[in-house]
């Protein structure tokens, strides 16, 4: 296994799916901290990305070579997030995608995006979660297989956004109540950086 | 650090070079396919010491530039200027297989 940046990839929690046999209504609690220094944004439209991206890197704060590397990773991970909420989430019926990646859109009438974070000092807690539940458990394991099982370059490949998050994020989750809501989180730490 | 991404082509003898400048995402869609255009040195450096992001769009689209450069223009591609974040992209995605990566 290839291990990257010192750490091994994340653990993928399922909660909320059949697939996973856990109870559909089942959320993530208990995955992200909870008190009061949480924040949570409402996304209007994909206009909110750079701005929410902004906010998170002031809050870490740039003062020295491991803040500024959880202030790359931590862009990557939001942008990723995003990116999924607004373009992957969104489907027809029959499947296909509603919104072409980077065409500018605003959020539909009863679609719902949210981010919540939590940074303690040396660890950065994360979550977008969107209303559309359209990502499935097999998908994020293919996904993942897809991505990890070859080194050969292909541009084509489809997950490679869940797969950053996979490999960059401890306590990787993904909770999906089909056609309701889909959340994924996890955490970043600040880790020393080798020399 | 810009946002939107930013190429600047500098032309050297036998050697075609572009400063990347803002983020690689979606986006940056024509601006590869500019670079690819333009090459015409059996030799092209990328320099990204101006980039801050490169997402999994980004991503898949250099994988598409860097592979045309080297079917279509048979040209060596070099990398320079990555920061820790996107050297680590790169070498989970195999760009470095495709590519080497030289001091800038």
């Amino acid at each position: 296994m290839i291990v990257f940046d010192g750490h091994e990839p994340a653990t993928i929690v399922f909660l909320g799916n059949q697939l996973a046999g856990c109870g559909v209504n089942a959320g993530p609690a208990g995955l992200f901290p909870d008190n009061p220094t949480v924040q949570e944004r409402t996304v209007t439209g994909s206009a909110d990305k750079p701005e929410l991206i902004d906010e998170l890197l002031a809050v870490i704060g740039d003062h020295d070579q491991p803040h500024t590397l959880l202030c790359q990773k931590t862009g990557l991970m939001v942008d990723e997030m995003l990116e999924n909420a607004l373009y992957a989430a969104p489907r027809h019926d029959d499947g296909s995608l509603l919104f072409s990646k980077g065409q500018p859109r605003q959020l539909l009438p009863n679609e719902q995006i949210r981010l919540r974070y939590c940074f303690d000092g040396s660890r950065l807690a994360l979550e977008v979660r969107d209303t559309w539940g359209s990502l499935t458990a097999s998908q994020v394991f293919n996904f993942l297989a897809l991505n990890t099982a070859t080194a050969i370059p292909d541009p084509e490949r489809a997950g490679r956004g869940l797969f950053f998050m996979w490999r960059f994020m401890d306590q990787f989750y993904v909770s999906i109540r089909p056609g309701v809501e889909t959340v994924v989180g996890g955490c970043l730490q600040l880790r020393p950086v080798a020399g | 650090m810009h946002q939107e991404l930013h190429v600047q082509y500098r032309p050297g003898f036998k050697r075609d070079s572009f400063l990347f400048q803002g983020i690689i995402d979606a986006h940056a869609d024509q601006h590869l396919e500019d670079v690819v255009r333009r090459v015409s040195s059996p030799t092209v450096e990328l320099d990204f010491s101006g980039v801050g992001r490169i997402n999994s769009m980004g991503i898949a689209l250099l994988l598409r530039s860097i592979k045309s450069l080297k079917s279509e223009k048979q040209a060596e591609v070099q990398i320079s200027g990555l920061n820790q974040m996107n050297s680590m992209l790169f070498k989970m995605t195999g760009i470095f297989l495709m590519a080497k990566e030289v001091s800038a």
